[in-house]
């Protein structure tokens, strides 16, 4: 053996045996004697910036190794204390380790060397280590080294697996080669051999482990390239198991001695390509060896990567996608190159495995699930899905065959298969299956849902670039269903409590796989109708559910959006969404797709602070939908059709955004009860109104009125910006003139404006009823500009009011207080005999009570009157206190009921 | 110099972000909190359960000015974060002694 083993790296370099008297040296190009350290400054310098200019990628990592191996020899031939131990009979071998001995370096990898002895390790060996290493720390290169001798290295290796896989990859650098393949004789009889089952076991802790530490990288936003599920380390353990379990010496014996079939081999390489290219220049620009792909490095890899932005999406969406894709592939490879080994010995292959058949054409052998026959999918095509959901229900996984049956056969699925009736009835019965989420997430895997659902191919790994959105759209999709699955652990019993009141929740589960199905691009909630309109046409879906699956793919965010910019103490907000919703069972639904989507979504989306809004809004929703005559279908059509006259009536006449914005504020009963036309008026009056301020001082008012000869009656339109007492002031005004108010209708809109309608009787002096109004119009100006105490003028002529009462027979007033039928008001009804100035005194006592009338309706049937009034608080809200809604109620009861007799 | 903080409805932030940008205001922390005030939690009772709900979500904003300033920036906030509903919120108005931008070390008017 000559003192130091003269050794060929692809033919390219031969070192000749070093004299030592005259060490042998290269020269630089500039003929300068270049220290090794120096050179491998430069050429790294050149290679990494060749690097990032994109010119190499293929060969990057072997080339960089190469660099190292470089050094590391000519340093070994410069090395004096080398030679002394080769001259001293201490005979060495540089190995290389872990990632530097897979020749995976990346730009920032640590680099690992070991010095291995044969069986002392001589005291001079730090300071060969101290000579080959210290150039390359001063350089700045993270290194791990260890001065081991064969024994230690078994020893080591059967105490902990960490350095048992660090030498599983271990590659002769340098030295004397015959002590590196005795290590690895060594290794092999003594670790391998004893240790196989395990290592093995070790290795599937390990990925738990990695699990629970960086998670699975395979669909995180921020994967870890290396640790993470779907890394480079699934790489490395199949290499590890592979090298253990038959010996693998180099990665195509992956390949070449059967483990992978050839396509599964290449689309490894292909994946890991990507995931190295991430992680150089993930290293590159954070300057250190980091593996965790954070956000504010994607955009420029993306770029540098050749990505660019697309109209439908970033540079840096579709890399992430595609690197994700990479990494599930990786991982699904890895779990079941992990379950195949140890391979079945040849005595447990022979023995009759336990073996029970499933269902026809499946059978389970060794609590796995297998195809009896593949050809059997042939003749009856839902097998493919239908291994997936007994492997569910019976919680055996499936075979390592069965799994590769189902891929390779997941390019035959066609039409015909998508739309037949048994395919499309064993996806519903899967989707209906609490164990749904474990069935798709397996089918997503192995490239049957993309079969099966085409559609979902666009979305599978499309990614937002956003701090919002944890997974990718195709795996956010798919823990939606989870967390509907899930509800039953929930904390929030409301949600599981609403599922159960859900008869059929079938069209839920769909629209949570489906409600994104749309994403490419703007507007993805109605591009996702027509697109799971498709599909459900494919599966021949009812046709009832398939409306409703595609309201909720359409309103998915409808309740979300609705809670975070609307004002939930304004009615009309609420009142639109009911009327969209339309109905309890849909609201019930939405919401817990509407919860379910934002949890899936990420930790950003859903919080204890956004789930308490949509919750308000949920509750203030189903209440009108459950009480409230405002969101009846014949409400929402009643209000669309004069929403569409009004327009009409006024095209031409101002733009439709002013007109939008005049609509705006109109409360949701004034749009339900008025006429097209007769809203087109109050417009007219409003806008007249605000243009002649005739006292700024005074509330600004309009007051109209209209005899109706058919009935006998006119009607009264006043018009002014609310204040509380106003509709008193009204009610008062009317009866000081001896006007009785047979029925009202008062709106307050959201701006404050109000208008009323009045029907009247007949002014008592209908021949002059002209002078009458003019006369009240006056008086109620002057109330509205505080010139008329009303209180005192109604004192002054109660005579005639106490004449005017009818003699029929008096019943007692009720009064009746209904705190539950709305969210936003407190409702009081009023009965009581009808008398002039009744409305006045029941109005005026709200008044005093501190009650602000937004809405009331006022019907006067004989002599008796029922009247509803709407009030809040002062301070906008309902009333609350109990005390004072006995207030309100005695000091009613007072107003109304019987007076002492006064004045005579 | 003073802090103003305003608890304010959720869906006024965007509208009052604006408004204090139009006045100059250079920078503001926002905050998702929860609380009551008149606007009490309140309970639901659904299929016979009960579901308390004590406090309300709110938006709390905080932002610090020159004195001369925050006249009109309340004035703005209240006339933006009005609807005349209930819970509209509340600002309040604070003195502030001291300013330090961390990275440059500056203080008082400079740092604000």
């Amino acid at each position: 053996m000559r003192l130091f083993d003269a050794f060929k790296t692809r033919g390219r370099t031969q070192y000749p045996a070093p004299d030592r008297d005259h060490p042998p040296s290269r020269r630089s190009e500039h003929g300068h004697m270049a220290a090794p350290i120096e050179e491998l400054r430069q050429s790294r310098d050149r290679l990494f910036s060749r690097f990032t200019k994109g010119e190499i990628l293929e060969t990057f990592l072997e080339e960089y190794t190469e660099l190292l191996d470089q050094y590391f020899r000519r340093s070994l031939q410069d090395s004096k204390t080398g030679h002394r131990l080769f001259a001293t009979k201490r005979p060495f071998a540089l190995v290389a380790l872990g990632s530097y001995g897979r020749k995976e370096l990346c730009c920032h990898s640590d680099i690992d060397v070991m010095v291995l002895f044969k069986d002392k390790i001589p005291s001079t060996a730090s300071a060969l280590a101290e000579e080959l290493l210290y150039p390359l720390w001063d350089l700045g290169f993270e290194l791990g080294y260890a001065i081991r001798d064969i024994r230690d290295c078994l020893t080591l290796s059967n105490m902990d697996f960490m350095v048992f896989t660090s030498l599983l990859d271990a590659r002769f650098i340098g030295g004397e080669s015959p002590l590196y393949l005795n290590l690895l004789g060594n290794i092999t009889e003594k670790v391998i051999t004893k240790k196989s089952l395990t290592f093995r076991k070790w290795i599937e802790q390990s990925t738990s482990g990695r699990m629970d530490a960086f998670g699975d990288a395979s669909y995180l936003l921020e994967p870890h390239l290396k640790e993470g599920i779907g890394g480079l380390r699934d790489y490395h353990n199949m290499l590890w198991l592979a090298r253990v379990f038959f010996d693998a010496a180099v990665p195509r014996d992956l390949e070449v001695m059967g483990a992978l079939s050839h396509a599964e081999y290449e689309d490894l390489r292909k994946n890991l390509r990507l995931i190295w290219l991430a992680r150089c220049h993930l290293h590159l620009l954070s300057g250190r060896e980091n593996d965790r792909l954070l956000f504010e490095y994607q955009g420029r890899i993306a770029q540098r990567l050749g990505y660019r932005d697309r109209p439908d999406f970033l540079a840096v969406e579709h890399f992430l996608g595609e690197l994700h894709a990479s990494m599930a592939s990786v991982k699904s490879l890895q779990r079941a190159f992990l379950s195949s080994y140890p391979p079945k010995t040849e005595s447990a292959r022979k023995a009759r495995p336990e073996m029970k058949s499933v269902v026809p054409g499946l059978r389970l052998i060794n609590n796995e699930i297998d195809f009896i026959k593949p050809t059997d999918i042939l003749s009856r095509p839902v097998l493919l899905l239908e291994i997936f959901e007994k492997s569910a229900k019976l919680g055996f996984p499936l075979s390592l065959e069965a799994k590769r049956v189902v891929r390779e056969f997941a390019h035959l699925i066609d039409d015909g298969f998508r739309a037949s009736k048994d395919t499309v009835q064993m996806f519903l019965d899967i989707i209906n299956l609490p164990q749904a989420f474990d069935i798709l997430d397996q089918m997503f895997e192995y490239g049957l849902l993309e079969a099966f659902l085409p559609e979902f191919r666009d979305i599978k790994n499309r990614i937002q670039f956003d701090a919002y959105h944890v997974f990718p759209v195709g795996r956010h999709a798919l823990q939606t269903v989870r967390f509907l699955k899930g509800l039953s652990e929930e904390k929030d019993l409301l949600l599981l409590d609403i599922l159960h009141d859900i008869a059929n929740p079938e069209p839920l589960f769909l629209a949570a796989l489906f409600h994104d199905i749309g994403k490419k691009g703007k507007n993805h909630a109605v591009r996702g109708v027509g697109i799971t309109a498709q599909i459900l046409k494919r599966f021949g879906y009812d046709r009832d559910l398939q409306k409703e699956i595609l309201f909720l793919v359409r309103y998915h965010l409808l309740l979300v959006e609705t809670a975070t910019r609307r004002d939930l103490n304004d009615e009309k907000a609420v009142i639109q969404n009911a009327r969209v919703i339309g109905n309890v069972t849909r609201l019930k639904m939405l919401y817990l797709l509407t919860w379910a989507d934002s949890r899936a979504t990420g930790p950003k989306a859903w919080n204890e602070w956004i789930a308490n809004l949509v919750q308000e809004l949920f509750f203030k929703v189903l209440h009108v939908l459950e009480k409230g005559e405002m969101a009846t279908p014949r409400a929402k059509k009643k209000v669309n059709k004069t929403l569409f006259q009004v327009r009409r009536l006024l095209a031409g006449k101002m733009e439709p955004s002013d007109l939008d914005r005049l609509l705006e504020p109109m409360s949701p009963r004034y749009l339900l009860e008025t006429p097209a036309r007769n809203i087109c008026h109050h417009l007219d009056i409003l806008a007249g109104m605000e243009k002649i301020p005739e006292d700024p001082a005074s509330t600004p008012f309009h007051m109209e009125t209209k005899q109706k000869t058919a009935e006998e009656s006119w009607e009264v339109t006043v018009s002014s910006k609310d204040r509380p007492g106003l509709f008193s002031d009204i009610a008062g005004t009317l009866a000081l003139n001896n006007i009785n108010i047979l029925s009202a209708h008062i709106y307050t809109w959201r701006n404050g404006t109000i208008v009323d309608v009045f029907r009247v009787t007949d002014p008592l002096d209908p021949i002059d009823a002209e002078r009458i109004w003019e006369k009240t119009r006056k008086e109620l100006k002057d109330v509205f500009a505080g010139r008329l105490i009303l209180s005192q003028r109604l004192e002054q002529k109660s005579q005639p009011s106490i004449l005017k009462r009818k003699k029929a027979v008096s019943r007692p007033p009720k009064v009746r207080i209904d705190n539950v039928s709305s969210d936003f008001f407190t409702l009081i009804e009023v009965f009581a005999d009808d008398y002039v100035g009744l409305l006045y005194d029941i109005t005026r006592s709200l008044f005093l009570n501190g009650a602000n009338i937004v809405i009331a309706k006022i019907a006067t049937k004989v002599d008796q009157v029922a009247d509803i009034f709407y009030i809040q608080d002062l301070e906008g809200q309902k009333v609350l206190g109990e005390d004072h809604l006995e207030k309100i109620k005695e000091a009613l009861l007072s107003a109304v009921g019987p007076r002492p007799a006064h004045g005579g | 110099m003073k802090k103003i903080e305003a608890i304010i409805k959720p869906f006024k932030l965007d509208d009052i972000k604006e408004g204090l940008a139009g006045l100059g205001v250079k920078g503001l922390t926002v905050t998702e909190v929860k609380g009551f005030g008149r606007q009490r939690g309140h309970r639901e009772v659904y299929r016979g359960a009960e579901y308390q709900v004590d406090f309300v979500s709110k938006v709390k904003i905080e932002v610090v000015l020159e004195s001369g300033l925050v006249d009109d920036a309340v004035r703005m906030i209240q006339e933006k974060a009005r609807t005349g509903q209930i819970g509209d919120g509340k600002i309040f108005i604070l003195a502030v002694e001291q300013v330090i931008r961390i990275r440059t070390g500056e203080t008082g008017h400079e740092a604000v």
